[in-house]
């Protein structure tokens, strides 16, 4: 079958004032060809200069993320025939939030400055252990998703808050992150918690889901997001929007069972900030969108809540006495 | 037999975007769908509390399943969020060995039980399936031929799809045809799959509310947008999402949106319920138009 390649192509350092373009090429495609294959014949039979990354051809080496029709995704595990049947086209640009070199190929230093910034090995505590840790099935489960990670840019390609703001730490680094945090051998998850409570640290997720969506391998950067969120409010780190924000929201389930919006804007944002939130609270209530504050009727059924809340509470705390007596 | 399911608004239905809630009550009506409260439901934890625990998160969602499958009834949301929350939730309970026993024997403190069974579908799902964009193109009585809508579909609708399991992530179709069944047209765009900046509006505004112009400018067709055949894009008239979060931001934080762009935007968006109730012809006090920040007159 002939299918069209739409790949959008940019030399930067070739004058430098060029801006990207797209350029089309028609080649023939069987069935069960990947992405990468099409690329790979575009380079030999029709244009050597176009430039992309590539290497093993299996899934495994992380070199050839691209955008692929408007999604990050490795081109060697994506076959054509499937993408033209849904998009009748293939359209590839390069891995979005890097910076282009020259057609698909991206500056991966920002992924690893990244990635160096979380400290990517395990640290020893400062007492080094007498004995061997001894690691069992549950523990070594704990972490086993991150372990998956190739280090594609996948998940940072397609990450909604790091399209906005650069200096976000991005999902690739946190799910690293969560490598040695949820790790028993580590030394020092509380002091990788408090950095990553800071600004531009894990806070910043929103949540968009696209990095475990698109990650190739499962690494599910999103739920580890989710775990080092969790052991920070649980070791104490709190004093940030985003935990307080939590917090708030567990106060709430437990106190009335429904979210108290207003309860949550003041203990999340704090007694200065949501005097500053006023104005728009008042353009709210104009169009009759101002919460109620603090008048809510607990739910039918809260004891139901509240004994299931304590109940996990008793166990909670029974697992973090578990991992503590570990190291 | 009527459709009739167990009616879960979601907390922010329930207060900020109460038009949502309302314009859905009488959209069902008129459609003949049966809505059944649940007077004990609580919050499904909006994945707030995820962040806080996970384990409590599955036992708290459990129990509102719990009630669902008391009533014999599936569970309708209006809330992209809490679908994405609860459908996930039910998906860890049924496909990961011990858990629904586990999160079970969190319900029993509570004397509580659930089997696993509860589906939890939004209301565009049911649009689509349950009650079919062909019996909806029947109802339409006020087709909204001149209107171009942007159809939003943010993140949690579609994402993460193993749980979701319905509709297509990477080109979804369900807002789609059923902006088409009301007889409008529906206008592509690069950010309708993307996040509209809810979750982080009280953590990092900024950043929400830079997220929230980028996705209405692009509606607009104002944004250079990466995809490819952008010259073709039309800017839309208006826009229209299943989701209540996703309307706070691009709705009620607009005006702060313009502000930071120094522009004005100035494009309505309607929540999936007033819309369609539009093209059926309920009435508009009916569907609270006036409560949306952004007026939609000047379209209507």
């Amino acid at each position: 079958m002939r299918v069209k390649f739409k790949i959008r192509r940019h030399d930067p350092a070739a004058g430098g004032k060029r801006k990207s373009y797209v350029q089309a090429y028609d080649i023939e495609a069987a069935e069960g060809m990947s992405v990468l294959e099409g690329l790979l014949k575009i380079g030999d039979q029709l244009d050597p200069s176009l430039a992309f990354r590539k290497s093993c051809r299996s899934a495994i080496c992380g070199s050839c993320a691209m955008t692929i029709n408007g999604f990050s995704k490795l081109a060697c595990n994506t076959q054509i025939l499937p993408q033209i049947k849904k998009h009748g086209e293939i359209v590839i640009e390069p891995l979005k939030n890097h910076t282009v070199y020259k057609d698909l190929v991206v500056d991966f230093s920002s992924f690893w400055g990244k990635l160096n910034k979380v400290t990517p090995y395990l640290t020893p505590p400062e007492e080094s252990p007498t004995e061997e840790v001894r690691i069992t099935k549950e523990d070594a489960e704990a972490v086993d998703d991150s372990q998956k990670c190739i280090m594609c840019g996948c998940c940072n390609g397609s990450c909604n808050a790091l399209e906005i703001d650069d200096n976000y730490i991005a999902p690739a680094a946190l799910a690293k992150s969560w490598r040695f945090v949820g790790d028993v051998r580590e030394g020092n998850s509380t002091r990788r918690l408090d950095k990553l409570s800071t600004e531009h640290g894990m806070w910043t997720c929103v949540r968009c889901v696209h990095c475990t969506q698109y990650c190739p391998k499962g690494v599910k950067p999103l739920e580890a997001i989710e775990k080092l969120r969790d052991r920070a409010v649980e070791a104490g780190i709190t004093d940030n929007h985003g935990a307080k924000h939590v917090t708030s929201m567990l106060d709430s389930i437990k106190r009335v069972g429904i979210l108290d919006e207003a309860a949550m804007t003041f203990k999340t944002l704090g007694f200065v900030r949501s005097l500053g939130m006023i104005p728009f609270g008042f353009k709210m209530q104009m169009h009759g969108k101002m919460p109620r504050p603090l008048l809510f009727p607990a739910i039918d059924g809260i004891d139901e809540v509240r004994k299931i809340c304590k109940e996990r509470e008793k166990e909670k705390a029974k697992e973090r006495l578990k991992r503590e007596k570990k190291k | 037999m009527a459709l009739k399911y167990a009616y879960y608004p979601g907390c922010a239905s329930k207060e900020i975007t109460k038009e949502s809630d309302r314009s859905t009550r009488k959209l069902a009506k008129a459609l003949g769908i049966k809505l059944h409260d649940m007077p004990k439901a609580t919050c499904c934890g909006a994945g707030l509390l995820t962040d806080y625990d996970k384990q409590l998160t599955l036992a708290i969602n459990a129990r509102i399943f719990a009630q669902a499958e008391e009533m014999g009834m599936d569970i309708l949301t209006i809330c992209s969020t809490c679908l994405m929350v609860m459908n996930t939730v039910n998906h860890e309970l049924r496909n990961t060995p011990g858990q629904l026993e586990r999160t079970n024997k969190l319900l029993a403190k509570a004397g509580l039980h659930y089997s696993g069974k509860v589906e939890i579908k939004q209301l565009l799902w049911v649009l689509n399936d349950d009650y079919g964009l062909k019996k909806l193109k029947e109802k339409v009585v006020n087709p909204l031929t001149r209107l171009k809508v942007a159809p939003f579909y943010g993140c949690h609708s579609l994402r993460p799809s193993d749980a979701l399991g319905f509709d297509d992530p990477e080109k979804p179709v369900s807002l789609e045809n059923t902006i088409r069944a009301i007889g409008a047209e529906p206008v592509d765009y690069s950010g309708k799959t993307k996040c509209c900046g809810f979750q982080i509006d009280l953590v990092n505004e900024d950043l929400a509310v830079d997220m929230t112009g980028k996705r209405l400018l692009d509606a607009k067709g104002e944004t250079f947008v990466s995809r490819i055949d952008d010259i073709n894009i039309k800017g839309a008239d208006c826009m229209v999402t299943p989701c209540p979060l996703c309307h706070v931001n691009l709705d009620s934080y607009q005006e702060i949106a313009e502000k930071r762009l120094s522009r004005k935007i100035v494009l309505p968006v309607f929540h999936l319920s007033q819309l369609v109730g539009l093209a059926i012809g309920l009435k508009e006090k009916d569907l609270g138009l006036t409560r949306n920040m952004v007026s939609p007159e000047s379209i209507l």
